[in-house]
């Protein structure tokens, strides 16, 4: 499957015929991993054509918030490569009808990257607060729209001030009182109640089938788990005895 | 309501389960998930929509694997399964337990498998059944022998190390803070087998062999971060020596 893969790539193709200037290398000494061009996109050879590529798991908050600015910066590099390159290679294993080993580690490296980025604005909101007195994030506000229902708005950043910019004006219409949607809130409300309350009713009708099935259940658990159900109530219920001389 | 419900099915894998997988939860759900048809997205012209199974059923097979997927087919219907509420879970892998009904009542064994999402343990080697498997026509069918899951809240019992015999069990708190089995007959503490941190790539954290991409433990515990007044972009381009004089033009959020 190695060979394969190499041979029927288009990209490897392409660089097979292309030959580099050698001063596009050597530029200099760099202490960076070794240069290997566009194979970096694809997995080392000896990885090709396995059933199983075990890896540990990813990177906890925990651990990269005892990790400095310069640790992180690498080491988001080190991920983001490490990501193009297991999307490059579940990408090639399906053009090539193979299997991709171990896909959970597309999942794993996400999961490391989105940690890191909780991290850094973490530091980021941290210093905003302290210096500027504002939060860092993208700014943004609970606003209602022409329907009358809310929403979170999240800015965004404009070269010329609100008066002056009609378009957005004219296509951004919040918390504006409009007396034509009283029928649509009062449908709408509706069918929120009647979601709630089928919701109830379905969760009474499963607890009153689970005291038939277990009449030695533990309650308080039901309890927890069922906070809506009035237990009390249902507890003498035709449905709640169960095929058991009491 | 849509997302709650979606929410709800995913919770469905216990967490027994998913410390057992080792995987992340993203991949579980998306291993789990069986998506018939999707509006293209990011594209105004469609509202965010998906068709997919909403419930799955539970049963020997771990979520994430083939057997599971092949038996959760979109459009299958299985029956409602009723679960008891359980407050805590306290019945491990590893551990030594009492079979309280079926052929192999008051026997002894040891829990190999936990299904939280059905309150089932199998107990090796105990409460079987003969089953036939590979039957086709003109061959001879093979009869095997397979463990039938038991209910952890009435179908076993935990044993009581101090005098071998089945107890129930309560958690309590030891004057050290930490948070212990107990056995409500004699008091004694019932510890949690070392087989109940075995997950699907390693029997305990400590036989876990390291492999060519994983970090080091040492590089992991390593303190480098120092307190800086300075925003990560900042400091970054400080020790990059990047400079930056020009003065952006005023913005406007809205």
């Amino acid at each position: 499957m190695a060979f394969r893969i190499l041979s029927k790539c288009r990209i490897f193709q392409y660089i097979k015929n292309t030959t580099l200037h050698t001063n596009l290398r050597s530029n200099g000494i760099h202490t960076s991993t070794v240069h290997r061009d566009l194979m970096e996109f694809f997995d080392d050879k000896k990885n090709w054509a396995v059933e199983q590529i075990k890896v540990g798991r990813s990177w906890k908050k925990d651990e990269l918030r005892i990790k400095s600015n310069q640790d992180l910066h690498k080491l988001w590099y080190v991920l983001l490569k490490e990501r193009n390159m297991l999307l490059t290679m579940e990408h090639e294993c399906k053009a090539q009808f193979e299997l991709f080993p171990n896909p959970e580690r597309i999942d794993k490296v996400e999961e490391s990257m989105n940690n890191l980025e909780t991290v850094v604005r973490e530091r980021n909101e941290a210093y905003y607060k302290l210096e500027v007195g504002e939060s860092a994030e993208r700014p943004g506000q609970l606003v209602t729209n022409l329907l009358g229902l809310n929403f979170f708005y999240r800015k965004f950043e404009h070269l010329i001030p609100k008066f002056l910019n009609r378009q957005w004006r004219l296509k951004h219409t919040f918390n504006v009182v409009n007396g034509n949607i009283e029928k649509f809130q009062r449908l709408y409300r509706e069918k929120l109640h009647n979601a709630n309350r089928k919701s109830r009713n379905r969760d009474r009708n499963h607890v009153m089938h689970l005291m038939k099935r277990y009449p030695n259940m533990d309650m308080d658990a039901v309890k927890q788990q069922y906070p809506t159900v009035d237990i009390e109530k249902i507890k003498n219920y035709h449905k709640v005895r169960g095929h058991y001389v009491p | 309501m849509r997302l709650t419900d979606c929410l709800r099915d995913f919770k469905r894998v216990g967490e027994l389960t998913k410390k057992y997988a080792n995987l992340p939860d993203s991949y579980i759900k998306r291993s789990m998930e069986r998506v018939v048809w999707k509006t293209p997205q990011n594209n105004p012209r469609y509202l965010p929509r998906t068709v997919k199974k909403k419930k799955y059923h539970f049963s020997d097979h771990r979520p994430w694997t083939m057997p599971f997927s092949s038996q959760n087919n979109f459009g299958d219907l299985e029956q409602k399964v009723f679960l008891e509420p359980i407050k805590e879970w306290s019945i491990f892998k590893g551990d030594r337990v009492e079979i309280l009904v079926g052929p192999d009542k008051g026997k002894q064994g040891i829990v190999g498998h936990v299904i939280q999402e059905r309150n089932w343990v199998i107990v090796d080697g105990l409460n079987c059944e003969i089953e036939e498997v590979s039957h086709y026509k003109g061959h001879l069918s093979m009869v095997q022998m397979k463990e039938n899951p038991l209910l952890v809240t009435s179908e076993v019992s935990l044993v009581d190390p101090s005098d071998l015999q089945g107890c129930s069990v309560e958690w309590r708190f030891t004057e050290s803070g930490d948070k212990v089995r107990v056995s409500t007959r004699s008091g004694k503490i019932i510890p949690i087998p070392s087989l109940a941190k075995q997950t699907y790539d390693y029997k305990t954290p400590n036989t876990y062999k390291e492999s060519e991409k994983d970090t080091t433990e040492d590089d992991i515990k390593k303190i480098t971060f120092s307190p800086i007044l300075k925003t990560f972009e900042m400091e970054v381009m400080d020790e990059m020596d990047i400079k930056e004089d020009r003065i952006p033009a005023p913005t406007y959020w809205y």
